[in-house]
């Protein structure tokens, strides 16, 4: 599989705010608070490569069906390549830091 | 693939920038607080410090208090894209937008052919997120899916470039034509993601007032606003108006694609909604036309206000493109209201600006209500009364602003 590497680019002090971008603008990068734990280090490995851990801060506590809704949406409907039993460990590690136990709901 | 960790991978875009371009420093991480989670503010390129949902792909949202003007500036405005690989530069002197498929001279265009060879036109208009809002659905019901936005995913501007319609005569689309498809510079992280890919029928393509814009607010577009163009479809969510538009593809069938056909989709029934907390199980349709709504602007919520003082609520309002008739307000939680004054109106797609001089005078708490009403009598629902959908759009229903008098 290919990965588009994404150039960061260079610091562009925009204070001149009707000048045109006449070089590379440079994008703040947020290092979102990730709870240690669990397999922090899977989820990390696969669930970064597309979008911020923000995405996953903004939801709020979500249920089990909903977390396991979701991982389900990034692998079929995105295809982030993830193995079944990785997809697991995911997502108990969200239901336990970023969610609850029940078998419906949102 | 396996190795790649977020700190690796932008690590080595980092590094990669640093050594090969300027050979400045990596950037400093931002390292935000614990739950519960607050969007931290930070500033990106030609912005001031925004709500920062995600910092990639960006999400910035914008703070309350800019609905107290009718034109939202460009370094407020909020940003919204799907794919986290978008360009850092546009050169202009190669940058086209390619106009192709079912037509009869595929175009080439640089933004100086879109300036000169075309009439320029302006429109103010409202761009609002179709997610915009959702986070008040939890209110009155189960939160739905998706980016749980507050009420700062919309904005009002002025809006110069060149009519849609006059660059499809240009290429002369074939007869056989029925959709086109748009779509602009963003990628996704791996190549099987579906692309952020758009369409509209063909006949809503060839009317006055979609364009192709290369200007906002008299300025070049900002880039996290989609430099060096965008699609403007005055009075539709923004699902569509396409940043960084880069191709225009006229098409003799409809083409399959997740941002069409499940993303930004609502119930296909009349009200647009179904029993609270049910899933994705029903028949969709894309959002389109946006619903009346009005939203305060000043007061803010949980403000401090002295008894006796004089304050001026107010807000902006705007609906699909038949123009505001009138926007009330209630302080006394939902059992009386009164009529506030509507200021300039800059247009039928524009905010317009409402507001009412308030002069508290008994201290406790209060709940400040606005519903607005237009001109083919669409209103604004009560939050109790509200249609729910699962992906959370289109949220309408009436602001509430709560203050203490003192
Ligand atoms: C292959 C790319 C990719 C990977 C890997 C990926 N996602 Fe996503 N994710 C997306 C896309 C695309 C969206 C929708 C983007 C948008 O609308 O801004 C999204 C959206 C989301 C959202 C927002 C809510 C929603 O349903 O749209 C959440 C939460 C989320 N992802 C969680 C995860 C988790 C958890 C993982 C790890 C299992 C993960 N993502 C891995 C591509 C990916």
């Amino acid at each position: 599989m290919k990965i588009n590497i994404l150039i960061a680019g260079i610091l562009l002090s925009t204070t001149a705010l009707f000048a045109q971008v006449t070089k590379p603008i440079e994008m703040p990068y947020v290092e979102y608070p990730i709870e240690a734990g669990d397999h922090d280090e899977i989820v990390q490995q696969y669930c970064l490569t597309c979008h911020s851990f923000g995405y996953m801060l903004n939801q709020g506590k979500k249920s089990r069906p909903y977390w396991t809704g979701t991982v389900a949406k990034m692998v079929n409907e995105f295809k982030a390549p993830i193995p079944k039993e990785d997809q697991q460990i995911i997502i108990n590690y969200f239901v336990k830091h970023y969610g609850y136990e029940s078998t419906t709901g949102h | 693939m396996d190795q790649f960790s977020r700190r690796n991978f932008l690590g080595a875009g980092l590094v990669l920038g640093a050594s090969t371009l300027f050979g400045k420093e990596a950037v400093k991480p931002i390292v935000t607080e614990a739950k519960p989670f607050v969007p931290p503010m930070i500033a990106f390129p030609e912005k001031k410090p925004m709500k920062t949902i995600s910092d990639r792909p960006p999400l910035l949202e914008s703070s309350r208090d800019i609905f107290t003007k009718a034109i939202t500036p460009n370094d407020e405005f909020f940003v919204r894209w799907h794919m986290p690989d978008i360009p850092t530069y546009i050169d202009l002197s190669t940058f086209r937008l390619e106009v192709k498929g079912s037509v009869k001279n595929a175009l080439s265009l640089s933004i100086d052919d879109l300036k000169s060879k075309f009439e320029p036109v302006e429109i103010t208009s409202v761009l609002q997120c179709g997610g915009n809002s959702r986070k008040y659905f939890a209110g009155s019901g189960p939160a739905t899916h998706g980016v749980q936005w507050g009420h700062g995913a919309m904005g009002c501007a002025v809006w110069k470039g060149a009519r849609l319609k006059d660059i499809l005569n240009m290429a002369g689309v074939n007869a056989t034509a029925k959709y086109v498809g748009v779509n602009g510079l963003e990628k996704p992280a791996i190549d099987e993601t579906p692309i952020f890919f758009r369409e509209m029928g063909i006949d809503e393509a060839l009317t006055d007032e979609l364009i192709v814009a290369y200007e906002m607010n008299g300025e070049d577009i900002p880039y996290l606003n989609g430099f060096p163009l965008k699609l403007i479809i005055p009075g539709h969510f923004s699902d569509s108006w396409v940043k960084m538009l880069s191709e225009i593809t006229v098409m003799d069938e409809y083409r399959k694609s997740f941002f069409m056909d499940v993303a930004y989709t609502v119930p296909d029934n009349d009200c647009e909604c179904v029993i609270s907390g049910s899933d994705f199980e029903y028949k969709r349709k894309p959002i389109a036309q946006m619903k009346v709504k009005s939203v305060i602007g000043y007061p803010t919520p949980n403000s401090v206000i002295k008894k006796g003082s004089r304050i001026n609520v107010s807000g902006v309002a705007f609906d699909q493109g038949k123009g505001i008739k009138e926007v009330m307000i209630s302080l006394d939680g939902g059992k009386s209201w009164s009529a506030t004054s509507l200021q300039k109106d800059y247009g039928k797609y524009a905010y317009r600006l409402w507001s009412f001089s308030w002069e508290p005078k008994t201290k406790g708490e209060f709940s400040i209500m606005v519903r607005a009403i237009n001109r083919i009598g669409n209103i604004q629902p009560l939050p109790g009364d509200i249609g729910w959908n699962a992906g959370g759009y289109q949220y309408n229903a009436v602001d509430v602003v709560n203050v203490k008098i003192v």
